[in-house]
């Protein structure tokens, strides 16, 4: 099994077109997750009696396969780029809920009691005081759906749509490894620099932890 | 409060967001097209729609090809699925024209359709079509299935046509892509016209690397390819032949929605139609599966050297 | 909505789905197969990493890392790699299976031996136990809640990404989802996406459940 050198120098735009679109369904799917876990991760850190809920729903959504999610979502959203991000979005909230509700968690009471004795808001409270603190935890789980939605974006080939995964059914139908290779070895280069771009936003995000460590 | 409403919202919340967010890559639905085709027009682009395997996207970019020299803007979506997933995408305004085949796409349409004429089913398919979508004048080119077996299996059971399937009946495995089970030109026709039962059908692809494989392997016995497929040649394969003509003729036939059939893609696509051969047709399907060749350069190369395009 | 969910009750209910080379049960077999074999063959090579590391201290960093790498891979590419390399087999999704498992499973591993405190670690060498019996007596038993919590979550996520054998012409329930995509038939697809879930859902409350039996004593 060679790599056609010649074929990847050939295909620079369609290469670059894909990866743009692989990273943009990945990371709008990642933004939507935050958009909805952010609030349903409030709801689970202060409403006891929802919180198994909620999460277990995220979990149960979890268990089914992306290729099946995206092929529910047909009569929908249709063959659009639409589908995919929804599908992605059902995967990302397991992992940002979860995190999102273990940052709030792990925020000590006497730091709330504190912000509540010097008459700040609930709401203030939440924004100023909690999310920072759990925002090391909540931005773990941001890493880990980024990089799952990377890697789950080609599943969407099956519906033509899929980024870079494109090149895996184009180079099976046609008994040609190079888009294969070449499709597998973008997508980790993805995830890579993606989830170093999110330490260094996280390390600009949090100046306080910088002295610690 | 059960998992079904609560499922129903989590899609609805993260189906508007993002909705709105795609607004801009929608076509918008035009329901009150009228069946006659008059009054589309093709100014604000067209997407052209590819089923999942090459000659498909090779015809598509053909489209492309042509129309772009008519002065059309041009999207293709390669690869996006069966006839099954694509029509609905045709219909729902996700894409604009497809190559399709006349005597699959009569099928697909009104499965009890007897036409097997080239302009008796270019009638019928019009009458089949669903409101918003037409389909434009035939090709020369021509693209059957076909049932394949190899040259050993061949000699084994004695067989030469579909007919002689039948005294193997509950013996033989079929091979084909998933939707050939449901399909009239597959499993189901087989049974209903010539009587024939498989011991399995086993799901594979559209003339694809899997199906081929099987075929090699002797995984299974009978594949469905397609007759432009060099390779059926190539492995000196065995086409059964079908005396009752289970399948029909397979002309190849542009099928466009209302909103886009104007006079410029009717004449560009009907130009390609007339000029366009099997012969040539299987050569450009063997370039891109054999020598890797793109299909949209082997298109655009095809169309100049035959003076469609610049 | 309503029909595709009455056609679901029917098609899981007739005995007919349920009987056959292609019927519900044949493929549940197929499917648990696939994903047990995997989640096996990941737990042999994950567990040994993972506990290595966790008692040395050395190379975490490359296993954490290599981890998240693996989490990159897209599960798609790699079958095909692999059957383009290999030719049709089973290879590329149990390649694919494992690749995907291995993570869960060493980075919980590890989290789970560094979850020991080091004093009881201290203790049980001060009393003279070599390595490998502070490995196996003391850090091992220790560490397992979490070493199950990494087993199960690879086994959710191999339960789920073994639909994908359907892709290359095998068995499992993802036989309905591949088949449903092509035909359009969406009682198929739902009817498979729902028993991946039920099985992904039914193994984890299996584990969960033993889990909690085998340490029991523990939860005091």
């Amino acid at each position: 099994m060679s790599v056609d050198w010649s074929w990847i120098g050939d295909h620079t735009d369609e290469l670059t077109s894909l990866t743009v679109s692989h990273l943009q369904a990945a990371l709008s799917a990642v933004f939507f997750g935050v958009l909805i876990s952010l609030p349903l991760a409030v709801i689970a850190h202060r409403i006891r009696p929802l919180r198994g809920l909620l999460l277990g729903i995220s979990n149960v959504l979890f268990t089914i396969p992306s290729i099946a999610i995206f092929v529910l979502l047909l009569p929908v959203s249709g063959l659009t780029r639409t589908t995919t991000v929804i599908g992605l979005t059902i995967y990302t909230l397991v992992v940002l809920l979860r995190n999102t509700v273990e940052g709030l968690d792990s925020v000590p009471a006497k730091t709330k009691e504190a912000a509540k004795a010097m008459g700040t808001r609930p709401l203030r409270t939440l924004l100023t005081v909690e999310f920072p603190l759990a925002l090391p935890v909540i931005m773990a789980g941001v890493r880990i759906a980024t990089v799952m939605s990377i890697s789950l974006v080609s599943v969407a080939t099956y519906i033509g749509d899929g980024g870079l995964g494109q090149l895996f059914t184009d180079g099976f139908q046609r008994n040609f490894p190079t888009p294969v290779i070449v499709g597998v070895v973008l997508t980790i280069l993805l995830a890579v620099v993606a989830d170093a771009l999110l330490v260094a936003l996280q390390y600009v995000l949090t100046p306080w932890r910088r002295r610690r460590t | 409060m059960n998992r079904r409403t609560l499922l129903g919202g989590l899609f609805a919340a993260a189906s508007v967001p993002a909705l709105s967010a795609c607004a801009s890559g929608v076509t918008s639905l035009d329901g009150s097209g009228s069946a006659s085709g008059g009054g589309g027009s093709s100014k604000g682009g067209v997407t052209i729609g590819t089923a999942n395997f090459t000659e498909n996207q090779v015809l598509g970019y053909l489209y492309a090809a042509v129309l772009k020299q008519a002065g059309v803007k041009v999207t293709v979506r390669p690869n996006l699925g069966t006839r099954e997933i694509v029509i609905p995408a045709l219909r729902s305004g996700d894409i604009d024209l497809l190559p399709e085949y006349q005597g699959a796409l009569l099928n697909y349409l009104d499965p009890k359709a007897t036409a097997a004429e080239e302009g008796a089913m270019q009638n019928a398919l019009t009458l089949a079509l669903p409101k918003g979508l037409q389909i434009l004048p035939y090709g020369a080119a021509e693209d059957s299935d076909a049932f394949v077996v190899t040259r050993e299996t061949a000699k084994k059971y004695g067989l030469t046509s579909l007919a002689d399937l039948k005294k193997q009946n509950g013996r033989l495995v079929l091979g084909a892509a998933p939707e050939v089970k449901k399909r009239r030109v597959g499993a189901v026709g087989l049974k209903d016209v010539y009587g024939v039962e498989f011991k399995e059908f086993k799901s594979l692809d559209s003339d694809g690397p899997l199906v081929k494989g099987a075929l090699k392997k002797g995984d299974v016995d009978v594949a469905n390819l397609f007759t432009t497929d060099t390779d059926i040649e190539a492995n000196d394969w065995v086409v059964l032949a079908d005396p009752a003509n289970l399948i029909p003729s397979q002309h190849i036939v542009p099928l466009v929605a209302d909103r886009k059939a104007d006079d410029t893609v009717r004449k560009a696509l009907a130009r390609l139609g007339n000029v366009l051969t099997t012969a040539q047709l299987t050569e450009l399907n063997r370039l891109v599966d054999k020598d890797k060749k793109d299909p949209e350069e082997v298109a655009d190369d095809y169309a100049k050297r035959h003076g469609l395009a610049k | 909505m309503y029909e595709l969910f009455k056609n679901l009750a029917d098609w899981l209910t007739s005995g007919a789905s349920w009987s056959g080379s292609d019927g519900i049960a044949h493929r549940l077999a197929e499917h648990l197969q696939y994903s047990l074999l995997a989640t096996l063959i990941a737990a042999a090579i994950g567990l040994p990493i993972g506990l290595l590391i966790g008692h040395t201290g050395k190379g975490a960093f490359v296993a954490i890392n290599l981890s998240s790498f693996g989490r990159a891979l897209p599960t798609v590419g790699l079958v095909v790699l692999v059957f383009l390399a290999g030719g049709l087999s089973m290879l590329p999704v149990y390649v694919a299976l494992v690749a995907l498992a291995v993570p869960a499973i060493v980075t919980n591993t590890y989290a789970g031996m560094t979850a020991v405190d080091p004093d009881v670690r201290d203790a049980a060498r001060g009393q003279g136990m070599r390595g490998h019996q502070v490995l196996f007596q003391v850090e091992l038993p220790l560490a397992l809640p979490l070493i199950m919590t990494g087993l199960r979550l690879a086994l959710i996520q191999v339960v789920a990404t073994a639909t994908i054998a359907a892709y290359v012409s095998f068995g499992g329930l993802g036989r309905y989802v591949f088949d449903g995509l092509a035909q359009r038939d969406l009682v198929q697809v739902l009817g498979g996406a729902v028993l991946v879930a039920v099985v992904a859902i039914a193994l984890d409350l299996l584990l969960s459940g033993l889990q909690r039996l085998l340490f029991r004593h523990r939860t005091a």
